[in-house]
């Protein structure tokens, strides 16, 4: 509705402007509306050929995807199958990919469980207790996250886990990951929080509820979307990542999909296209699925609050 | 019984909410704490609550001393302004949640919820989330809530604002009736003096964290104790002129009153209500105590027109029955009725006139 006044307003004022000027040369009326016409035409041409060009650019790498595991000799162009389905028989023949997908989705879901349930409790409090110095805590820890990234303190981060003695093993790998996932995600669940009326709470206390009770009755069931959407985060993310598992894990037996990836090669260190673009396949349905599924359920939902 | 005793809470910076206050609150009592926003009412409430600690006092409520109890201990129930009604719950569980809290069992406290549920007239809504509700329909599941909880004290914080005009007389009339029947000592906040003197069987009305004036509506409609209070109260606000008593005469905005009772000569503050007025459109001949202006506004109110006079420098209002509003400009002469204007000297109540 607003934006359309502004645009009808100039509608009505343009054929007034052009009167004035048609009164004194007296062209044919249709002349000026014309070219506007053949304008208009040739610019929505214009951004439809840009816009599919730019979608070609996107979706072929994903044509790619869809096409590549079922031909029996891939290359690194898109093109029609010679259709089989022998890419995933001899990548099952492959000993550590049904190992690596078990292992991904260990390590994804227990950083999921750990940043979900460790987020929620920081951004409740950062919401609601009142501790100085908050916002620049929050926006540095935001900074040092996305500034020093894993690959930056790849080198702390392994002398560290080698003094836990949490080398080569998955809880190592969980913590690290998760550590990183952290500060995002308790600054997107606080926003959550405060997005939630304190009087919710003070009504429960009222009636005696305890703060765990609140927690669990009140606070986590109306901010289940957001936490909804930090799991699936950090599942994505955690399913991803390819730098911390395979510096952490000594063992192919416990590394994640994304390191037993980068194995897929022959002798001569040709890459296995067959492999390669079979196992991509496989392995990013889960989280295909896990989106689709997550935002299906929590993607528009509302409950509807009372008019403030 | 509440009662609050040097109940003072200064907030981080500061702001004195409440200060140094005195109360008692009798058993089943309808009570109001009436003010201007800002004034430490809502701050005060939530103090009964424990929704807030208070810096020094104590709070009493039947004899026990709950100022260190945590807000689930206090055996009250607030109703919020905004009725906090969980909208991920149905109506069933939001009544229930009390119970929940308690520990009972699911089947009883569905019942119990179903019980109040009917009391109030929601029988049918049971299953709905509270974004299906209307304002009315939210604001009797939150009351219902409170109920069955079974408090000994109900704390309602400006419970009628949320709703609009309409529904805001006949709630406010299906409130006093069921906190009567219920017998439940109750403590509201507002800052509507209407709401307060419909509704309340005393009224406290403070201002700045200090409690003016403690009384009846009765009381606090026609001696109020100071010229805060009696600006305060009443739909069309008191005039408030400046006189002075003289050689046993009151001078007012050029009109000469008798003066009651033994007087001090002196400035003195004179207030009459736009109601106790009559209004002349004729000069009355031979008489000095009335004031004579000129009509600058008339606002109509219904049944009612409330005219204002522009007596030199003062504005004088006053309260004229329907047909018989005066035209604007015309001049026109305000008669107080006697005993019933007051007279404030020091921000005290001296006498009525």
């Amino acid at each position: 509705m607003t934006r359309g006044e502004p645009e009808e307003s100039a509608e009505t004022r343009r054929p007034k402007r052009d009167e004035g000027r048609h009164r004194r040369v007296e062209p044919p009326a249709g002349r000026a509306g014309g070219t506007a016409m053949t304008r208009h035409v040739l610019g929505t041409i214009g951004r439809a050929t840009f816009l599919a060009v730019v979608l070609g650019f996107f979706s072929l790498p994903l044509l790619w995807l869809a096409s590549a595991p079922f031909d029996a000799h891939p290359s690194i162009t898109t093109s029609l199958p010679e259709f089989t389905f022998g890419n995933f028989r001899s990548l099952l023949d492959n000993p550590y990919v049904v190992s690596s997908l078990r292992n991904s989705l260990l390590q994804a879901a227990g950083s999921a469980v750990l940043v979900v349930v460790l987020a929620a409790l920081a951004a409740y409090a950062l919401s609601r207790v009142r501790v100085p110095g908050r916002d620049a805590l929050l926006y540095v820890l935001l900074l040092l996250s996305s500034v020093v990234t894993g690959t930056a303190a790849m080198v702390p981060l392994f002398e560290l886990a080698t003094r836990l003695n949490l080398i080569d093993t998955h809880l190592g790998v969980v913590l690290t990951l998760s550590g990183g996932l952290l500060p995002a995600a308790i600054f997107i669940l606080k926003d959550f929080m405060d997005g939630t009326p304190t009087s919710y709470e003070e009504s429960a206390r009222v009636f005696g509820a305890s703060p765990l009770q609140i927690l669990r009755h009140i606070v986590i069931p109306l901010v289940r979307p957001g936490l909804a959407t930090i799991a699936v985060w950090a599942v994505a993310n955690v399913w991803g990542s390819f730098l911390q598992p395979f510096i952490l894990l000594r063992d192919p037996d416990k590394a994640p999909g994304a390191v037993i990836l980068y194995t897929l090669y022959t002798e001569g260190g040709a890459p296995r296209l067959d492999l390669i673009s079979t196992f991509s396949l496989l392995y990013s349905l889960p989280v295909v699925v896990m989106y689709v599924f997550v935002s299906r359920r929590y993607g528009f939902r509302f409950h509807g609050g009372i008019k403030r | 019984m509440i009662s609050l005793s040097g109940l003072t809470k200064e907030f981080p910076g500061g702001v004195r909410a409440v200060d140094s206050l005195d109360l008692e609150i009798g058993d089943g009592e309808f009570f109001a704490l009436l003010g201007p926003s800002g004034c430490g009412k809502t701050t005060l409430l939530r103090s009964i609550a424990g929704l807030e600690t208070p810096t020094s006092g104590k709070i009493r409520i039947s004899g026990n001393d709950v100022t260190a109890l945590p807000p689930g201990r206090r055996n009250v129930a607030m109703v919020f302004q905004d009725y906090a009604l969980f909208p991920h719950m149905d109506v069933t569980s939001n009544i229930a949640y009390p119970l929940r809290i308690k520990k009972v069992s699911r089947s009883r406290r569905e019942a119990r919820a179903a019980e109040t549920a009917s009391r109030l007239s929601l029988s049918e809504l049971l299953a709905r989330r509270p974004g299906q509700l209307s304002g009315g329909q939210q604001q009797r599941v939150a009351l219902a809530r409170a109920i069955a909880s079974h408090p000994q004290v109900f704390l309602f914080d400006e419970p009628l604002s949320n709703l609009d005009a309409r529904l805001r007389l006949e709630a406010r009339t299906f409130l006093k009736r069921l906190q009567r029947e219920l017998a439940v000592t109750t403590v509201f906040v507002t800052h509507d003096q209407g709401e307060a003197l419909a509704l309340a069987d005393r009224i406290a009305v403070m201002n700045a964290g200090r409690i003016m004036q403690v009384g009846t509506p009765s009381e606090v409609f026609h001696r109020p104790i100071g010229t805060f209070v009696a600006g305060f109260i009443g739909s069309t606000p008191m005039n408030l002129l400046p006189a002075s008593a003289e050689g046993g005469r009151l001078h007012v905005a050029g009109a000469v009153l008798p003066l009651p009772g033994d007087i001090a000569d002196g400035p003195l503050v004179y207030g009459l209500r736009p109601e106790y007025a009559d209004l002349s459109q004729s000069a009355p001949t031979g008489r000095r105590d009335v004031f004579s202006g000129k009509v600058a506004v008339v606002e109509n109110l219904g049944a009612a027109h409330l005219v204002t006079l522009d007596s030199g420098d003062l504005l004088i209002q006053v309260v004229v029955p329907e047909g018989d509003e005066p035209a604007v400009g015309a001049p026109a002469w305000a008669v107080p009725r006697t005993g019933r204007a007051l007279l404030y000297r020091d921000d005290r109540l001296l006498t009525v006139a």
